[in-house]
């Protein structure tokens, strides 16, 4: 869904602009996490942590330079990195707003079905663990995640032309993982 | 309204855009209230009021009684939600007080208690009234100086200072919360207080209209400041 666009600093810094930002992707962050994180509440903490690295780097945005879910997948994608780098212990200790304890019993089991509804692309996702970094990198954000080529690019902070060589090399090397494609539907 | 995890998170995340905001805003606007009190033509005695126009939302704990070093103790405004609980606080730590919560736009009738000497000033009505800011700023140094304004202050809150309560007298506080929360979008007087010294005994409140509360300024310092 591609809607006008209110400038970069706007979302950041008016509660109204932010707002409607939030409701046009919190869900489609909230699959993003649930395909790279099995557990309801870690889910709850990455939101959380995605929308204030979104505060915090809205300054980035270049609605020139790709979508808003462009953008914010690259930020999704870093968060989720750097919680792999630390322990959920740390992740709740810094956090200026923990997501898990807004969590009440209906939210947990609705959190749950998403995680389960993502299970296919978890399992895609732990299949590619072996290619390489960027190679990979590319892949996830196109066939799993559903991005263009060009949204992935500009995610990545890379050129167009490296992002198809990079997807090129990486759906020809994932053919040499059985069960791969068929997970992320082949055709993408 | 904040029916699911969504919902709430984008409320805390509001309050932190908020916050942000009003970190990054010069000082916090604080709006020295036309001294009410002031009931008579030329024996006057102020309050300390302040106004504190755009405070972060969000739903903090709501204690917050705290002694500093220098003896003074320090009042947040959730936790006068509990008015009653806020005098037993205060009294344990030996400040006699008189808490009144109310909405914006509502105040007490003056005349509920009799003024401290320390409070008596000699300003003429139309000193009071007047709009030339030398004046202004000549009325407020005074205001500054009155033993009220000594023992209760707009700081961090509201800030008490019982070595400037005499014996006997009663730490008189009203505060005012806007039941809608202001933000960028809306803004306004998030809450206000105003606060005196007063010799025993308080009468109850008598709530009265106050149309003064909804006016926000324009953001600049008071006159000659």
């Amino acid at each position: 869904m591609r809607r006008r666009q209110t400038g970069p600093a706007d979302f950041a810094c008016d509660p109204d602009a932010f707002e409607a930002f939030y409701r046009r992707h919190v869900d489609a962050v909230t699959r993003f996490l649930a395909r790279r994180v099995d557990d309801p509440h870690t889910v709850a903490d990455l939101t959380a942590e995605v929308f204030l690295a979104v505060l915090d780097s809205a300054h980035t945005y270049r609605p020139d330079r790709g979508s808003e879910i462009a953008w914010l997948y690259g930020v999704a994608r870093n968060t989720v990195l750097a919680q792999r780098r630390r322990t959920a212990r740390e992740l709740r200790a810094t956090s200026r707003i923990a997501g898990r304890r807004l969590l009440n019993t209906d939210d947990i089991a609705r959190l749950e079905e998403r995680v389960d509804a993502e299970s296919p692309a978890r399992l895609a996702l732990e299949a590619m663990a072996d290619l390489p970094d960027g190679d990979r990198a590319l892949l996830e954000l196109v066939a799993v995640d559903g991005l263009s080529p060009a949204e992935a690019a500009a995610a990545l902070g890379i050129r167009q032309g490296t992002a198809r060589v990079r997807l090129h090399r990486a759906r020809r090397q994932v053919q040499r993982f059985p069960g791969v494609m068929e997970l992320i539907g082949g055709a993408k | 309204m904040n029916d699911t995890f969504e919902d709430r998170l984008l409320a805390q995340l509001k309050a932190e855009i908020v916050a942000r905001e009003a970190r990054t805003r010069v000082p916090a606007v604080r709006r020295i209230a036309r001294p009410r009190y002031l009931a008579g033509a030329a024996v006057a005695a102020a309050a300390v009021a302040a106004a504190v126009p755009l405070v972060v939302g969000g739903h903090t704990p709501a204690y917050a009684l705290t002694k500093n070093p220098d003896g003074s103790i320090n009042l947040k405004i959730n936790e006068f939600r509990d008015p009653d609980q806020v005098e037993r606080d205060l009294a344990t730590m030996g400040v006699p007080a008189d808490i009144t919560y109310l909405p914006l736009g509502k105040r007490c009738a003056d005349g509920r208690a009799p003024f401290v000497e320390g409070d008596r000033t000699s300003f003429a009505k139309k000193d009071l009234e007047s709009r030339d800011p030398a004046v202004q700023a000549r009325i407020r140094r005074a205001t500054e100086n009155l033993a009220s304004s000594k023992a209760i202050r707009p700081e961090n809150g509201i800030t008490i200072h019982p070595e400037f309560i005499g014996p006997g007298q009663i730490v008189m506080i009203e505060v005012n919360e806007n039941p809608v929360e202001p933000d960028t979008g809306h803004p306004g007087v998030a809450w206000q207080f105003s606060g005196r010294l007063a010799e025993g005994p308080v009468q109850p409140c008598r709530v009265v209209d106050d149309p003064t509360a909804f006016e926000i300024g324009n953001a600049t310092p008071p006159p000659g400041s």
